[in-house]
């Protein structure tokens, strides 16, 4: 046959048509047999959606098991992030804000569009995300929205759970609140075994931020085939996995308690507004007493028992997100910062309660003592003022006054304690600058043994460290920043200052609770403890205990403690004798008190911080003999430490020495006796009306 | 030819009224049988393909539509076969400016435009795309002019050939639908090799079809996405975005399916509806997916059967005319295959073109099935016409 006829040249077609097949198929064996793994991969992730359910968070109790956080169950508004993804133009949002924001408005829910707007103005959105538009409205909404696709596209309603707070605002700045989760918290968090996502809620502040691990619950996962446009096929209800709640935090606060000081804490302070600012020399105004704070703790074993700091917040504020405008409000600095609290964030000048360092420190190294500058019982004059023996300039420059120069006559140690006098401590100051074998550093390092200057390690987020300052360390800051601390070279005058707790020494409440817990269970010094435990709620089971935490342990044997307490327990209870002039700064607050029952040490302080009033400062604690209760309170502006602090611990005190601590109410509580109360206020007029109607 | 055996004689004997060389005992029962069975497993996969996801509520639409046109398609297939091939060479002019006028007609308003090309005439819930038919009018028009002949063209009479195809191949391009564009020139190679064109004319024409694909792809005349589809085969990083995913869900479809499949009706990519076209164009996928590498060789298996027997007509056929015709379909149906399964796969460029007898669509299958009729007619009647000489 010829290599050129038609046949000839069909069979080329042939070869042509076998090469094609062979390219057809092995191509289709490279991708269906030998890379196979790699495609099934990509298709399950094209097709198979993950969809979290969230779990409901852990619940806050209080010592005695009562809930301070629960959570509730409520209407969201939500979007589908897959209609806010695919083509919704800034005039659509205008539009649906306005609409939505009507909508909700009438149903009792006031909303403003701009609210709306803002949450619609989400940074990155995925198609299963679901943004959040208005929480706890009304039921009614479901049907409203559901018959009206077109206006709110991509808008349902869905049941959440959020938080809930039985309590109101007790306990605020303990608990902290929670809020949408931030793109720096989310990617601190990416590689952890969190699974949050971006839509996630998420502890700010307090307990919730502290165990927020704990809290947040396992969100539930579904398995869901989707086609390409995102809808669903199927659910892979083999892959389903429920959500489980978190875990219950169980604080060591007693909510009675917790109320109580925040009620004192509120009170004294409003009470102060009234009073006159004594410090102010060049005309009359009444103290701002803005702010304060108020630690309760057992000393045998560091329990936070009750943490109050004013002025305070509504954490329900920030269910279901709060509105930039509110939030605004609450970091306005004309506002005192509400949500700082003041127990761990505020650091303060100790003023006369840093005695007891000064104290501990003189008898400690020996000092005070057989072989020192003075024996601990030796006295010592007082005449209100002192000239340091070691002045080199003007004598004026070296000399140092009690507050108001009141004289204090002959002093010891538990006597200066007793009646504040400055001048036994100035005595103590110079000699540990001047005296050999005695170095400024030495009251500083007592600071520190006693927990000043360090966090104590509570479990709460940002806490303060406070300050304490020695030569080396004072030197150190000058160096860093010679602008604002010009001056490298520590003196005299400084140990001066802080031996009475002025100066740059700067304490938190808690710090300042601490130390005198640590004296007054005998030198222990704990980490205080916030929570006792956390408990899973599904099979009410200990998944944490938290014990006593021991930071350190202070030498103090009873030479070195009694003498201390017993000045203090002067502060309180000395009185020289009707008609005296010497007795206890806080001798006339604590009159009438039960201490038979109840004894009680303690220290007032006042802290000079011109241009401002003085802030009133009392530490104490009580029993004596086997102390319970170490409590602590810092008043900002509110006068001498006698006027404000002393006597609101008082009220504590007795209330807790008598055993009259009032419930704490919920406001579901407090708003049933309101309506009783109105009901009684009303029910005389009712015959009135009734009659009046009949007359008409 | 020594056409009557003794076995014949004795049939004869048995049998008085069937005549051995009567066309009915030559229908080639293999060319019919694998037709059917791809086209049948076409209309399986189509419903997987278009029934949706709710197991409730399968939609059928596309299972009846396309079963009413395998049907319809037997039916001309039967029909095409009865008639007598030769007589199509009279014809031919016929059928060839037929088929040209179709195509000015849908080009004018009379036409529809539909994925952005100007290929549809629609009656009521009908829709005929007439450059199916015309790829059948272009092989029975150069058939017939190729033949004359004898199996030795001049660069003239090449020159002829090429201004017979090019008409509707300028107009097809025009709407545009290069995919068939892409058809009807490898027809035109496949049956210009066979009619004898000079291999220094075959050089020069590929040289020269090579600078207009060039130059096309430089002109306006393709639309942006036809670009777009062309480019991604060359460069997929520089095309667009849904060209690009097209490419990639379908490879992902068929590499799902692994060498078993993911089960009929199981394809999760098939079921998302992730591949666009996925009953048209892009069917392969489906047949990867849910039916595997295994499935997809007995399909391809089939249609290599389908090819082999029409190849054979080409060679057995009785005159040129019958050879080229059938050569015609085998370019047809071979290009297509490779071209719809091919960029399904990534080695060739995304290009409209149906899957024969399994895409979904109308004008395709009757087309396809008409022109197997026509080869199955040539092999009917192979011997009858050195039976005429």
């Amino acid at each position: 046959m010829n290599s050129d006829t038609p046949t000839a040249r069909i069979t080329l077609l042939g070869v042509v048509a076998l090469g094609l097949f062979g390219a057809l198929f092995a191509r289709l064996w490279f991708l269906q047999v030998l890379t196979e793994q790699e495609f099934q991969l990509q298709a399950t992730a094209n097709s198979v959606r993950t969809v979290f359910e969230p779990a409901p968070r852990g619940r806050i109790l209080d010592s005695q098991g009562r809930v301070l956080v629960g959570n509730r169950e409520v209407n969201v508004v939500v979007m589908d992030g897959l209609v806010l993804t695919e083509g919704f133009s800034d005039t659509d949002r205008a539009a649906f804000s306005l609409r939505l924001a009507t909508e909700l408005s009438a149903t009792g829910s006031l909303t403003k569009a701009a609210e709306i707007a803002e949450r619609l103005d989400v940074a990155e959105v995925r198609p299963f995300d679901e943004i959040v538009l208005a929480t706890d409205v009304d039921e009614l909404l479901t049907v409203f929205l559901a018959e009206r696709p077109e206006q709110f596209p991509g808008v349902s309603l869905v049941r959440r759970t959020v938080r809930e707070y039985p309590y109101g605002s007790t306990a605020a700045h303990v608990l902290g609140y929670v809020g949408p989760i931030t793109e720096e918290e989310y990617l601190a968090r990416a590689d952890r075994d969190g699974g949050y996502r971006l839509d996630d809620e998420i502890g700010k502040a307090g307990v919730e931020a502290a165990f927020e691990e704990f809290l947040r619950g396992t969100p539930g996962q579904r398995r869901i085939e989707v086609d390409a446009r995102g809808d669903v096929i199927r659910e892979v209800a083999e892959a389903y996995v429920p959500p489980r709640p978190g875990n219950d935090v169980v604080l060591s606060i007693d909510i009675d308690l917790q109320a109580l000081v925040e009620d004192e804490l509120a009170s004294t302070l409003a009470a102060r507004r009234l009073e006159q600012d004594q410090s102010y020399e060049i005309g009359f105004r009444t103290l701002a007493a803005p702010a304060g704070a108020a630690v309760v703790l057992d000393p045998s074993n560091g329990d936070i028992l009750a943490m109050a700091s004013y002025p305070t917040f509504d954490p329900a504020e920030f269910v279901g997100g709060i509105s930039q405008d509110a939030f605004d409000e609450l970091n306005d600095p004309d506002n005192d910062f509400p949500l700082n609290n003041r127990a761990i964030q505020g650091t303060y000048a100790a003023a006369s309660t840093f005695k007891l360092i000064t104290s501990y420190a003189a008898i400690d190294t020996g000092l005070l003592g057989p072989r020192g500058f003075l024996d601990v019982n030796q006295f010592t004059p007082d005449p209100g003022f002192y000239t340091l023996d070691s002045c080199q300039g003007e004598e004026s420059q070296c000399t140092f006054t009690n507050a108001g120069e009141a004289p204090s006559g002959d002093v010891d140690l538990r006597l200066a304690l007793a009646v504040s006098s400055d001048v036994y401590y100035y005595r103590l100051a110079e000699q540990f600058s001047i005296r050999s074998g005695y170095q400024d550093e030495d009251i500083a390092e007592a600071a520190r043994a006693f927990g000043y200057g360090a966090r104590t390690g509570v479990a709460l987020p940002f806490e303060s460290p406070g300050l304490i300052l020695d030569p080396e360390s004072f030197e150190q800051r000058s160096l860093e920043n010679p602008d604002a601390f010009p001056r490298s070279q520590w003196l005299t005058g400084d140990t001066i200052n802080l031996s009475i707790g002025q100066g740059d020494v700067r304490v938190t409440p808690l710090q300042l609770v601490n130390s005198y817990a640590a004296l007054a269970n005998g030198g222990t010094l704990y980490s205080p403890n916030i929570a006792v435990a956390v408990v899973d709620p599904l099979s009410s089971e200990e998944v944490r205990s938290y014990g006593p935490r021991v930071l350190g342990e202070l030498w103090m044997p009873d030479e070195i403690r009694d003498p201390i307490v017993e000045g203090l327990v002067g502060a309180v209870q000395f009185n020289e004798g009707t008609g005296a002039f010497r007795k206890g700064t806080a001798f006339d607050v604590f009159e009438g008190f039960p201490f038979a029952s109840f004894s009680v040490a303690g220290k007032t302080g006042t802290a000079e911080v011109p241009p401002l009033a003085d802030f009133s400062l009392f530490a104490a604690f009580g029993p004596v003999e086997d102390a319970r209760y170490a409590m602590a309170v810092v008043m900002e502006e509110s006068g001498f430490g006698s006027e404000a602090a002393a006597p609101m611990t008082r009220n504590v005190f007795e209330a807790i020495a008598t055993d009259s601590i009032p419930e704490a109410l919920t406001l579901a509580e407090r708003a049933r006796l309101r309506a009783e109360a109105l009901a009684a206020a009303n029910a005389p007029d009712q015959p009135d009306a009734a009659a009046a109607e009949g007359s008409s | 030819m020594a056409v009557a055996t003794s076995n014949r004689r004795e049939y004869r004997r048995l049998n008085p009224r069937t005549d051995p060389l009567a066309p009915w005992w030559h229908v080639d029962i293999v060319v019919v049988l694998a037709a059917m069975a791809i086209a049948a497993l076409g209309i399986a996969v189509i419903y997987s393909a278009t029934r949706g996801a709710d197991p409730e509520s399968f939609d059928t639409f596309f299972l009846q539509r396309q079963t009413l046109f395998v049907v319809l398609g037997v039916g001309l297939m039967v029909g095409a076969a009865a008639f007598d091939y030769r007589h199509l060479r009279p014809l031919a002019p016929v059928v060839y400016g037929g088929s040209v006028l179709l195509l000015l007609a849908v080009l004018s308003p009379l036409g529809v435009e539909r994925n952005q090309a100007q290929s549809w005439f629609e009656f009521g819930s009908l829709q005929l795309q007439p450059s199916e038919f015309a790829k059948l009018g272009l092989i029975i028009g150069l058939a017939a002019f190729l033949s004359r002949y004898g199996g030795r063209l001049t660069f003239g009479q090449t020159l002829g050939a090429l201004g017979l195809a090019g008409v509707p191949l300028m107009l097809i391009l025009g709407q545009p639908d290069v995919g068939t564009v892409l058809v009807m020139s490898s027809i035109t190679a496949g049956m210009l090799i066979v009619a004898g064109i000079r291999i220094r004319d075959l050089l020069l024409l590929t040289t020269t079809g090579a600078l207009g694909v060039a130059s096309l792809l430089g002109s306006s005349l393709l639309a942006e996405y036809q670009r777009d589809r062309l480019l991604v085969f060359i460069d997929p990083d520089g095309a667009s975005e849904a060209a690009r995913y097209n490419l990639e869900q379908a490879q992902i479809a068929i590499g799902n399916g692994g060498l078993w499949g993911q089960g009929y009706g199981q394809g999760s990519q098939t079921r998302g509806g992730l591949v666009p076209e996925q009953q048209t164009d892009f069917i392969f996928t489906v047949v990867g997916e849910e039916l595997g590498f295994v499935g997809a060789a007995v399909l391809l298996g089939l249609f290599a059967l389908l090819l082999w027997r029409l190849y054979r007509t080409a060679r057995i056929a009785g005159d040129l005319f019958g050879s080229l015709l059938a050569v015609g379909v085998f370019t047809m149906v071979l290009f297509q295959l490779f071209q719809a399964a091919g960029m399904t796969m990534g080695i060739m460029p995304v290009t409209g073109i149906p899957l024969p007898l399994v895409s979904y669509g109308g004008s395709s299958a009757l087309t396809t099935l008409l022109s197997i009729g026509i080869v199955v007619s040539v092999h009917m009647r192979r011997y009858g016409v050195a039976a005429t000489h």
